[in-house]
């Protein structure tokens, strides 16, 4: 009892609980735009700033389109009559960019200061190698620059700047962190969905151990208790299943032992009744050898008698008694109840020769079989048998015969006493009948008597 | 006929009737009140008439004790409990089970079926009608001539059968069940065939027998 209450009393706290975890999931799906999504691009963002800071010491002239356009101001500004002062430019910028090759042709198409010195350049160029050039230098590396000297930028004269392709392109391109980004929302997205996943499975797993466990009976047919696991939801109607197996057991047990108590009870009560009755008797048997009178004996003979009746009564009484209070279970098999008539008849025919009635048994030779309780078919042949001693006997005759009821094999039990409405020498059948009535209807039959005055029948049927 | 039984109630009315009762009848009787006296007395005894409410150990004990050590003697259960789960608890190691209040003459009638059945008796002759039978020696004789009567191991079986169930009626399914050992089956004719042929050889007239009397519809027996 003390583990019952315990059980009930036992409060599992919040965090415990199948309800929080569901919660927690249920948090994290909300939270998954507003605070996900934002997460991951701020990661992304503090993750590009560091890359970037990165790259700038790649790209130590800035980007192309800043070279470019520096190139162009500073060509604007030359004059291309001016050879000294383009070829004073070159100079600063070639040690403003100490990478970049640069040089510069004239208007008449010669080439004139080279930094560094190329081999490739023609000497004098014609429209078709500046096209040429041009064709070559388009999207290639170097990266190349070509800017008209003059504020007009007309040409003819022009400047070159050449740089390589890997300090003016960043290692890493813009955008280049995307799929990052998309592979860390699928994660974030692929591990909501597993642990959603796991959470429900293990609260199958476990629902449907516990349904197996429901179902699994001990040697007494109940449930077995369940092993306790943990303290959520599910270990909470794990320990109330337990707690109702123990209740049922112990209602059990609490029947099993009323039940022995009144058997025990009935069986003294019998015990003390019957003793003084057989005391009674062995004292008539001792004056029955006495020289009594013819009406001594009589009187004598009638005492044993009503001795016996009485015994049998109380006998009837007790058991009726266990019956309607279902104590006196029946075990209902297969059983040919002819056989047992034959058996019953047997051992009832000495009395019926000693009574002067005459037993005509009539049963088929084939088995007939229902389903009865032996002992409880013996009893129901037993009482009628001796109702037909103790109030037909005046008939002398009873017939044991198989016949027919609505087409089915039916036992018939007949007599040639005055039927039920004679008034017999010993009453008391009512109890006697009542236990016959009792099991026939408990092992599935039925019975029908027909009194009259030439006697009565009693037939007995399945339902 | 001096057998002796031990007889164990703790009643001391019913204890002395009964006991004078036997003795009048020509036994001996050890009467003693309770089940561990029993156990020390047992020895020597032919058949033993238990009551099941004693002080101390209670009959049921008893009997499965005294079972134990000398399976031989029989036990007749002669108790005021008549619940069928006493009845079938008693039988279960008792060979007899008769309810109080009895009648004396019935516990005479059922002692002396259970000495016959364990051969306590056997040493005397049974006579019956005409007949002689030495069941020790596997022998029937026929007194009005002096002849002995053979008779075939069915025929021996199914008439000791009888014998031992002397004045009970026995149906033909117990008596071939138990004679041939195997469950019997409707419509079955050797039995008949084989009691026919018993009684052509021990009846006087075998077209109206006396010794194996048929009860019709039930089976057969042999009067006592």
């Amino acid at each position: 009892m003390s583990k019952l209450k315990q059980w009930r009393s036992r409060r599992i706290k919040f965090r415990q609980t199948l309800l929080s975890r569901y919660l927690l999931i249920i948090l994290f799906a909300f939270l998954f735009i507003p605070i996900i999504f934002p997460l991951a691009s701020i990661i992304y963002i503090i993750l590009n700033q560091q890359s970037n800071n990165h790259d700038t010491d790649y790209l130590k002239y800035g980007s192309t389109s800043a070279l470019t356009a520096m190139l162009y101001e500073e060509a604007a500004k030359l004059d291309e009559s001016a050879a000294p002062q383009i070829d004073r430019k070159l100079n600063e910028l070639k040690e403003q960019y100490p990478d970049a090759s640069f040089f510069w042709v004239d208007a008449s198409g010669t080439t004139r200061l080279q930094l560094p010195q190329q081999k490739k350049l023609p000497q004098h160029w014609t429209p078709a190698d500046a096209i040429q050039f041009m064709k070559d230098h388009v999207d290639s590396d170097p990266f190349t620059v070509v800017a008209f000297i003059g504020p007009n930028k007309a040409g003819p004269a022009f400047i070159v700047l050449q740089v390589p392709r890997s300090i003016t392109r960043q290692a890493t391109p813009v955008g280049s962190g995307t799929p990052f980004y998309i592979a860390f929302l699928f994660i974030m997205f692929a591990f909501f969905v597993l642990l959603s996943l796991l959470f429900f499975r293990h609260i199958r797993k476990r629902l449907l151990q516990l349904q197996i466990a429901m179902t699994i009976q001990g040697e007494d047919g109940l449930p077995v208790p369940i092993k306790w696991h943990k303290e959520d939801e599910i270990g909470q109607l794990e320990a109330a299943f337990n707690d109702m197996v123990s209740q049922l057991r112990e209602s059990k047990e609490r029947e099993r032992a009323e039940e022995e108590l009144r058997k025990s009870l009935i069986a003294n009560l019998s015990h003390d009744l019957r003793t003084p009755l057989t005391v009674m008797n062995s004292h008539l048997y001792s004056l029955r050898n006495e020289s009594l009178s013819a009406a001594g004996q009589a009187a004598v003979k009638q005492m044993e008698l009503k001795i016996a009746s009485v015994g049998s009564l109380m006998e009837n009484l007790l058991s009726y008694t266990l019956m309607t209070s279902g104590r006196y279970p029946l075990k209902l098999e297969q059983h040919d109840v002819l056989r047992l008539v034959r058996e019953s008849a047997a051992a009832w025919y000495p009395l019926w020769e000693q009574e002067g009635i005459d037993a005509d048994i009539d049963l088929k030779a084939e088995k007939l079989l229902w389903n009865v309780d032996k002992e409880g078919f013996r009893r129901v042949l037993d009482n009628l048998f001796q109702n037909v001693v103790r109030h037909a006997a005046s008939g002398q005759y009873i017939r044991i015969s198989t016949g027919e009821h609505h087409s089915r094999t039916a036992l018939v039990i007949s007599d040639r006493g005055g039927g039920l409405n004679t008034s017999s020498s010993s009453k008391g059948a009512g109890i006697g009948l009542a236990i016959v009535d009792y099991l026939i209807h408990e092992m599935q039959l039925d019975w029908q008597t027909d009194s009259s005055e030439s006697g009565m029948r009693i037939t007995i049927f399945p339902k | 006929m001096s057998a002796t039984l031990l007889y164990i109630e703790d009643d001391r009315e019913i204890g002395s009737f009964v006991c004078r009762h036997m003795q009048e009848q020509g036994y001996e009787v050890n009467w003693v009140m309770s089940g561990e006296q029993a156990l020390e007395a047992a020895a020597g005894c032919k058949l033993v008439i238990l009551d099941i409410m004693l002080p101390g150990l209670d009959g049921f004990t008893v009997g499965q004790r005294l079972k134990k050590a000398a399976p031989d003697i029989p036990i007749l259960m002669l108790s005021a409990r008549t619940s069928i789960d006493d009845k079938l608890q008693g039988l279960q190691f008792a060979d007899d089970y008769l309810t109080k209040p009895f009648h004396p003459d019935e516990l005479t009638a059922r002692i002396e079926v259970l000495l016959r059945r364990t051969g306590a008796r056997n040493s005397e002759p049974l006579a019956i009608k005409h007949l002689l039978v030495h069941e020790q020696q596997n022998l029937v004789e026929n007194q009005d001539t002096g002849e002995e009567i053979t008779l075939t191991g069915k025929q021996f079986h199914i008439f000791s059968y009888l014998l031992r169930h002397l004045g009970q009626i026995m149906t033909k399914e117990q008596i071939y069940e138990s004679v041939w050992g195997e469950s019997y089956i409707e419509g079955d004719k050797t039995l008949m065939v084989h009691i026919r042929y018993l009684r052509e050889k021990i009846e006087r007239n075998p077209a109206a027998p006396e010794i194996i009397e048929t009860v019709r519809g039930i089976g057969y027996r042999i009067r006592a």
